[in-house]
Order: structure tokens, then sequence, then C-alpha cells
């Protein structure tokens, strides 16, 4: 591997793949920021479901994340991509329609990744929900403040504190699971990167640029992670 | 959906649990004796040691597994020294690419867990088998690998489940584990929603059992944690006699 | 005098264990009540019956005049009718805490101004400044910017009680305010709560400190087991109490000061 060389290929330069790369980088970046949006909702609901909900709704969070959490990332991508296109091509058919139709792979892959990491967004969000003391809310109560004000108040914000740590693990999963979408030809990193070695026969060299920008992007993110986690839980006790 | 159709299926994707099995034992046994060498190096007082274990720990959980297993895959093959080399024979096929990969990935989390499992042995009773006249490799034998092992026994087996769903990628260079099967019919039956299903309920069922017998084993481990009337006394002595 | 709290034949059971046995009391206007009893007698508990932290199986409940609506659900549990009856209540009943509960994402001047802006919908200027009165008072007024996890307990439960008084309460609640301080700590504190009795606030006091509840209260109630067992002025109940629980319960006490 010629360093030199390598520096070429993945720059910016004529012969460069630095500008391809570097979009397959922020179709990463959407695809992981997308999904942590969808594990957060799904994330928010099936903790509240385990910590308040009734016997029924504590029963599907159960199953959703005991599900979730021991099937591989790979076949939910390809359950929601190749299955999204047998549904809708179900129901086109209902309209005399027999072409191919398919939901967009990044939209099927950021739901199917989101899915995926909601699962460890329930327990992140619950554990944290516990680690609120019950003085502490119970001090709001005695205030009189409503549940609505409670919740928005000091419930939500003392769970996201103890959540930052966990919320940032999802992150980094998110990110790295986001690679596995280039298996239903999402023109993310991992895609772009594939093409590149393809075309110019020099796999090592782009697998190990690839492998970089990750490491580049879960190191940033880390750091901003701590400074959020330094910034926000200044006064609140680690649990 | 026919129950037939979903049956076949089932039946087909068995012949693939052989490889997925054999992938996850391999990534397991070897993640956790390479994870073991390199939280030792991450413990030593050694500065070249620690650091460049604290770095490849660091590379590797960044680094996606896809990128890692297409880079052993399809990289290794662009170095002519390489392919003509005595490795070649190994390296050129994907089962042994896809378990350097898993092995390797997998010891970089192992190897965090085993550290915490490590620091999490208290000085007091290190101190007490000093006082017992232990040292060294003993020492570590008979009081901090049992305890450590005890300690990390939870999180590794998270990190065990984990391994096995990173065998679903080995499909992603031609392996026909039960991933690659799945997708294989899904193609040639144009009937995904079943098939996909029906992979996840082995995947799930794998783990429930490893999920399962870890479990099993730490509660034999532990007697010790339970409240007296639950710790039998023979699984104390067991621990205790029986030379490991 | 007006009434300030009313209790009638107050029964709360937690599963098995009833810790309160039909407890009757009144608390008229000005008037500070000590309640003591060994751990386990429900002092506790009858204090978090009146703003309904705890929601009695039975009785009734009145304060300020207002019968506090809650009814006895099927399965022992209870629970509370008018929500919005409940949280206008309690912002009118200042309660303090054995383990203080400050809000530890918020500063202290924060969690003194959080509930007068939000509940009681109060200008922010305004409740900024008189928040400065109120921990200048109870001597931590250069704390203000500090987050409750950098005080040393006496100072968060002092800031507890200024979150407290921010709500201009008619009834204070304080339950058992010193038993997790340091000793030496123990003493501001006090000195705070007997400043707060001398302005002839309605206070209700859950305590193990004999002297504060020989010197600063009006009245003092034993519980003992779940039943009021001794009710009168300090003078009446500490030297001619007749329940042989009392004595023994003194005795206790005294070994452990």
């Amino acid at each position: 591997m010629d360093l030199a060389r390598t520096f070429e290929l993945v720059g910016f330069g004529p012969d460069g793949w630095g500008a391809i790369l570097l979009a397959g980088t922020a179709t990463t970046l959407a695809a992981a920021f997308c999904g942590l949006l969808l594990s957060f909702v799904l994330g928010a609901l099936g903790a509240s479901a385990k910590v308040a909900g009734g016997p029924a709704a504590r029963a599907a969070a159960e199953t959703y994340t005991t599900i979730l959490r021991g099937v591989p990332e790979l076949l939910v991508i390809f359950l929601f991509y190749f299955g999204s296109s047998s549904v809708l091509g179900a129901i086109a058919a209902l309209f005399q329609y027999q072409g191919f139709i398919a939901l967009p792979g990044f939209l099927a892959g950021v739901l199917a990744i989101g899915v995926v990491e909601g699962a460890v967004m329930v327990e992140v969000l619950r554990g944290a929900f516990l680690a609120v003391k019950p003085g502490e809310i119970e001090a709001a109560k005695a205030c009189g403040m409503n549940t609505f004000l409670r919740f928005r108040r000091i419930i939500a914000p003392l769970t996201l504190r103890h959540a930052l740590p966990g919320i940032g693990n999802v992150w980094i999963g998110l990110l790295k699971g986001s690679s596995l979408l280039s298996a239903t030809g999402v023109a993310e990193l991992m895609r772009q990167t594939q093409v590149a070695a393809g075309s110019t026969r020099l796999p090592f060299d782009f697998y190990v640029a690839a492998g970089a920008i990750y490491i580049v992007i879960t190191v940033s993110s880390g750091v901003v992670f701590q400074l959020a986690e330094r910034h926000y839980s200044r006064g609140v006790a680690r649990p | 959906m026919n129950l037939e159709f979903i049956g076949q299926t089932l039946v087909t994707l068995l012949a693939g649990i052989p490889i997925t099995l054999e992938l996850a034992a391999l990534a397991i046994a070897g993640g956790a004796l390479l994870g073991f060498a390199i939280a030792l190096m991450r413990l030593s007082q050694h500065p070249f040691l620690y650091v460049s274990a604290w770095l490849y720990v660091q590379i590797i959980r960044s680094t996606p597994l896809l990128v890692l297993l297409f880079l052993i895959y399809y990289g290794l093959g662009q170095f002519s020294a390489l392919r003509s080399s005595f490795l070649w024979p190994v390296l050129k096929q994907a089962y042994w690419c896809a378990v350097i990969a898993l092995v390797i990935n997998g010891s970089a989390f192992a190897a965090e867990i085993f550290r915490g499992g490590l620091l999490s042995v208290g000085r007091k009773e290190v101190e007490a088998a000093r006082a017992c006249g232990m040292s060294g490799i003993l020492l570590y034998r008979r009081i901090v690998f049992p305890l450590a092992i005890r300690q990390a026994l939870p999180a590794y087996s998270n990190e065990m489940v984990a391994m096995v769903k990173a065998t679903s990628l080995a499909s992603l260079v031609t392996l026909m584990d039960v991933t690659g099967i799945a997708a294989s019919i899904a193609s040639s039956t144009y009937q995904p929603i079943p098939v996909f299903v029906a992979a996840g309920a082995i995947y799930l069922l794998i783990n429930t059992l490893l999920t399962r017998a870890v479990r099993a084993l730490e509660y034999r481990l532990t007697p010790h944690l339970r409240p007296a009337q639950y710790a039998t006394a023979s699984a104390v002595t067991e621990a205790g006699v029986t030379p490991t | 005098m007006t009434t300030a709290v009313r209790l009638q034949n107050i029964h709360k059971r937690f599963g098995a264990l009833e810790v309160l046995r039909g407890i009757t009391l009144e608390a008229q206007e000005g008037e500070v009540l000590s309640l003591l009893g060994s751990s386990g007698s429900g002092k506790s508990t009858l204090l978090r019956c009146i703003n309904m932290l705890e929601i009695p199986n039975d009785g009734d409940v009145w304060v300020a005049g207002e019968a506090v609506k809650f009814r006895a659900g099927r399965q022992g549990q209870s629970r509370t009718v008018d929500t919005a009856q409940i949280d206008r209540l309690r912002s009118r009943i200042g309660m303090v805490f054995q383990s203080f509960n400050l809000w530890p994402h918020l500063t202290i001047l924060e969690n003194v101004i959080e509930a007068p802006i939000h509940v009681l919908k109060r200008p922010r200027s305004e409740c900024i400044q008189e928040a400065r009165d109120l921990l200048e008072r109870v001597g931590i007024g250069d704390k203000a910017q500090y987050y409750p996890a950098h005080l040393s307990g006496g100072q968060q439960q002092r800031a507890a009680i200024a979150r407290a008084l921010a709500m201009h309460p008619n009834l204070m609640l304080f339950d058992e305010p010193t038993s997790a301080l340091d000793p030496e700590l123990v003493g501001g504190v006090l000195r705070v709560i007997r400043s707060l009795a001398e302005e002839g606030r309605t206070m209700l006091v859950v305590t193990h400190e004999m002297a504060f509840a020989r010197d600063v209260s009006s009245r003092v109630i034993f519980l003992h087991k779940g039943e009021v067992e001794a009710d009168g002025p300090p003078e009446d109940v500490f030297t001619n109490s007749s329940s042989p629980h009392f004595q023994q319960f003194l005795g206790r006490e005294a070994r452990t000061e």
C-alpha cells in the first residue's frame, strides 16, 4: 500500500474519489441521524410502557425489545427492504400495476436501523428514568406541579441527563449499523467505498480509508457527547 | 402466506444453522482468548503494551464490522506477496476471512469487559491471598480470575449474543449461513416476509438458549450472592475443590 | 382561631401492614405541632397524608376548611378524585423532606423559583428577587448559583426550606428535617425552623429532636403503632404523660442523643 497514492485516490484531485466518499459520508450521517430520531421515539414509547403501562403495553414493549435484541440487524434490514416491496407490490397489484416497487432503500434502511436501535433505547431510557430519585419527583408533587409540568420540568430533563451516555452508544450503533444499508444498495459511505474499490481494483486502500472515516466520525461524536454530558451533568450525581 | 411454505423454508434454513453456529463458536472462543490477552496488555505497566492495546480497542470498536470483513476478504488480495504466501489458502476462503473478522471485532469488546472484570477484583481479596502466601500465577489462577469471570459474565453474555448476530454478515461474503440461505430463498420465491421472519426466529431461538445457558452458569458460579437458604453447599465446595 | 388542618379517623395500610389506625387530629392556625414516635409509628406517613403524597385508605382530611376528595379503591389502594384540587392544595402546603430532594439539575436559585414561576405563574424577576431574600434569610445567600451537589447537607436543607417558603404556604410540613444531617449541621437548620415558628407560621414537624419539640412547639403529639398516645402542650406531655410507651421512648431517645 503506497500512502501517497492512497491519499491521491481518496482526495479531491482529478483522480480522487474524495467527493464521492464525502457524499457517502453525508448519507451515512443522515441515515444514522434519522435512525436516532426514530429510535428515540420508539425508545420513549417502549420505556414509558415498561415503566407506567398496563399489562398489555408492558407485554408489547417486552416482546419488542426481546425480539429486536435477539435478531441480526442485517435480517431486519432485508425484511424491511424486500418485505416492503412484497407488501407494496401486493397493494399495487390490486390496482392492476405489475412493476417492481419498493420503499426507497434509504427509507427502508432508516426504518430498520431505527427499529433495531429503538429496542436498545427502550432500556437506556428506562434505566435513566429509574435513576431519577423518587424524592425529587415527590418534591415536585409537593409543590403542586401537575403531571404534565412535573414531566416537563423535572422528570424529562433529569431522565435525559442520565440517558446521555446510553444515547451516545445508540448513536455509535446507528453509525456502524448504517454500513449494512450498503447491502440494499443505499449510496452511503460503505457502498461508495465498494464502488471505488471495485473500479480502482484497490480495495485495501479504500476499505482502510472508509475505516478511518468511520473512526473520525465516532471519535468526534464521542467528544461531542462527552462535552454535552459534562455540560448537562453539572450538579447531577452519576448513578 | 401458507404454513406449508413456512415449514419448507424452515427446513431449508436449518441447513444454515451448522455454519452459523460454527462461526459463532469460533468467534466467541477466539474473541475471548484474544480479548483476554488484550485486556492483560491494557492492564500492564508497560507503556507500549497498554497504549497499543488501547489503540487497538478504540480502532476496532469505532469501525463497522462490515468494513473489517471486506478489508480482509477483498482488501488482502491486493497484495501479490500475500497471494503467493502459505497463508493464502486460508485467507482466500470467505469462511476464514469471516472468522478472522469476527474474532478481531469480538476481541475488542471482550477486552473491555474482561478489563472491567479484572479491575473489579477488590484489593482486600488480593491482600488476603497474598497474606496466605499466594502470588503470581497462583494468585491470578485461584483468586483474581475466578472473581473477575463472575463479575464479567453478565456483560459477556450480551457480547456473545452480539457475536451470534454478527455472524449474519458472513452472508455478505458469499457464505450460506442462515441469513445467506434466507436471502437466496427470498429472492427466488418472492416471499421475503415469511422467509426473513423464519430466519429471525432461528436466531432468536439460538440467542435465547445461549442466554439461558450463561445465566445457568452464572447461577452455579455465584452461590455467594444468593440468600443463604438458596445457596447449596455442594456448589460452594465444588467450585472450591475442583482444580481449575 | 381557625383550623388549618383537620384529620378525622385516618387509616392507612401498606399491604397487610396497618400503619395508621384511626388518627384524629386538629391543628389551628399559628400552632406548631411536633409529631414524635419511634420509627415505624406512622408519623411520617401521617404527615404525607396531609398533602396526599400518601392517600389514606379511610377517613377525612380537611385543609384550610376544604375537604380533600379521595376515595378508597377496591384492592386497598386508594386514589384521589380531583387532581386539580390536590395540586392546588399542595401549592399552599410547603413540605421539607428528610433527604432534601432538591432538583439536582437546577441551581439553588432555580430550585427556589421553579414552582413559583411555573405553578403560581408569578413574574420571573419578582420571584428571583424574593428567592434571593429567602436564601439570605436561611443563611445561604452566597450559594444561589451553586448546584445542590456542591452544598453540604445542612445548606441543602436550608435551601429546601427556602424553596418551600417561596410558595407562601399557609402550612409547613417538616418530615424529619434534621435526621439525615451530620450532628454539627443540625443546629443551623433548627435555628431556621425555630425562627419560622416564632413568626407564627402553622407547622407540623416530625422530629427526633426532643429539645426542639419541648422548646419550640405549642403542642406535642406522640404516636405509637399508628395511634395517638399523647397529645398536649409540651410541658404536660413531657412531665405528666401517663403513657408507658412515651416514657420508654424518652428513655431510648435520651440514650441515643
